[in-house]
């Protein structure tokens, strides 16, 4: 028994692992799930921006791999935007995105019978990162003359008065990489001095804190936890207020599991140096 | 040929380089203007620089197939995949290549949501089956350090799931304490770490001391 524990084979982990993400799934236990101020912040500021009748630019910057965290904060964000007459500039930053984002943008639009080049225009994906950034800053027509359908950006509703970043009420950077520290704060928010949101990756989100604190970014919403408190705010419960309880319950079993090395390590094992 | 291979590509390091540093600082419209032009030629360029990583990737297969290394067969996956969405970018639902490329319909639009997105999805799910068993195996705590880090973490761990909010109402407000006051402290200072880094390595590269990126072992 001894033995066994100390030199556990991963399969039994991993067929833990797999019936607390397959049970949880397929059954509902209520979780209480409170949106915190980060969060929030996002929130707020898209409820100023719709009493503003404003527009709000997003940039897409994720792909299939970051799906399951980043599509619904995608959903969430464009449902309160569409439902709040929000204006929506979309683009992206990495490719994998584009096809994402177009599957997002048809589904909420026709939720909110929202209306292509009046309610929201998609930019699609371009070269640069930084230097897209800095283009679009003072030029953001001679960098996007088209969007991604073919329309010239200055002869669409939610465009034709868009000249640069600062003429955007609201940024929100959804991101599985450096785009929101490294491309969009730097090159963007600290030139222009516009109002910034971020939603991203859980294991990128402790990364943002410097940045929260010095008010470079206005709210952040962390993996899928932050998705499932924006579903919350707006009470429209999706993927990830679902994905809740898979989540809660491998955190859990990953906890024991540490609790257990642990234990084996301190009772048997830590004269040895620890299992191989 | 030196001056080609060496002292050309310094030069324009160096100009551009320190081009770059001054128009930040100088608010005139004649620098904000030669930066919006930089940054247009870095957009061209990065868009030929796509160019170059698919010849490198495609070149790299190649010798994989020729030397018939392990695993040589994946390396004709690669070249499958890459020529099909090449062809289904190009056939664009029908419209062709000259006409904006459609997002919502298409074989190109079906790769992409029947395989590109399980597939990589998948990948990434595995992370959790992973961490899971590298966690039970390796996160010991060992030292005082290491049990500070284990405690912390299985905090943070409760707290970013509702199930820490059902145990107590302290567990998501320490985990957020815990990631607002001392994962922050400790960021920033790798952060600045980091930037001063960045910051030297700029200028030796910029005054033609780092010279790796020429390449040829120098």
């Amino acid at each position: 028994m001894k033995d066994f524990l100390i030199n556990l084979d991963r399969r039994f982990i991993f067929i833990f692992v797999a019936i607390g993400v397959i049970l949880p799934a397929l059954t509902t236990f209520p979780l209480p799930i409170k949106p915190t101020a980060n969060v929030r912040a996002i929130y707020n500021t898209i409820e100023e921006v719709a009493a503003q009748n404003g527009t709000v630019l997003i940039s897409f910057d994720y792909g299939p791999g970051s799906m399951p965290e980043i599509q619904p904060m995608t959903l969430s964000v464009l449902r309160h935007c569409f439902s709040k007459k929000v204006k929506v500039v979309g683009m992206c930053l990495w490719p994998q995105a584009v096809g994402l984002v177009q599957q997002a943008l048809d589904t909420t639009s026709k939720e909110f019978d929202a209306q292509y080049g009046t309610d929201y225009v998609f930019l699609g994906y371009k070269t640069g990162m930084h230097s897209l950034v800095i283009n679009m800053g003072r030029d953001f027509q001679g960098t996007y003359p088209q969007d991604l359908q073919g329309n010239n950006t200055a002869d669409l509703a939610v465009t034709q008065r868009i000249f640069g970043l600062k003429d955007f009420d609201y940024v929100i950077c959804l991101a599985a990489g450096n785009t929101p520290d490294g491309v969009w704060i730097p090159y963007g928010q600290e030139r222009y001095k516009f109002k910034f949101g971020i939603g991203c990756t859980a294991v990128m989100a402790p990364d943002q804190f410097p940045y929260l604190q010095s008010g470079q970014m206005n709210g952040l919403m962390g993996g899928l936890a932050g998705a499932a408190e924006y579903e919350k705010l707006i009470n429209t419960p999706g993927t990830a207020t679902d994905g809740m309880r898979p989540q809660s319950v491998v955190h859990v079993i990953i906890i024991l599991f540490i609790l257990l090395g642990n234990t084996i390590y301190f009772l048997y094992d830590r004269k040895k140096g620890g299992a191989k | 040929m030196l001056f080609l291979r060496r002292t050309l590509p310094l030069l324009i390091a160096f100009i551009v380089g320190t081009l770059g540093i001054l128009i930040y600082y100088i608010p005139h419209t004649a620098a904000q203007d030669l930066e919006q032009e930089l940054a247009r030629w870095d957009r061209i360029i990065a868009a030929f620089a796509m160019l170059l990583g698919i010849y490198s990737l495609m070149s790299l297969h190649l010798n994989r197939v020729k030397r018939q290394q392990g695993g040589w067969g994946y390396s004709f996956l690669v070249f499958l995949g890459f020529g099909l969405m090449i062809l289904f970018s190009l056939y664009n639902d029908g419209l062709g290549p000259f006409k904006p490329q459609v997002a919502d319909s298409g074989p190109f639009v079906w790769m992409f949501d029947n395989v590109q997105v399980p597939a990589d999805a998948t990948m990434f799910s595995i992370l959790a089956f992973f961490i899971a068993s590298a966690a039970y195996r390796t996160f010991r705590a060992r030292t005082p350090e290491a049990a500070i880090l284990l405690v912390s973490a299985i905090i943070v761990m409760l707290g970013r799931v509702p199930i820490g909010v059902l145990i107590s109402d302290w567990i998501p407000w320490f985990s957020q304490w815990l990631m607002a006051v001392p994962n922050l402290a400790a960021k920033r200072g790798i952060l600045l770490g980091v930037s001063l880094g960045a910051i030297a390595t700029s200028l030796r590269i910029i005054f033609g001391i780092e010279r790796s990126y020429l390449g040829g072992g120098e």
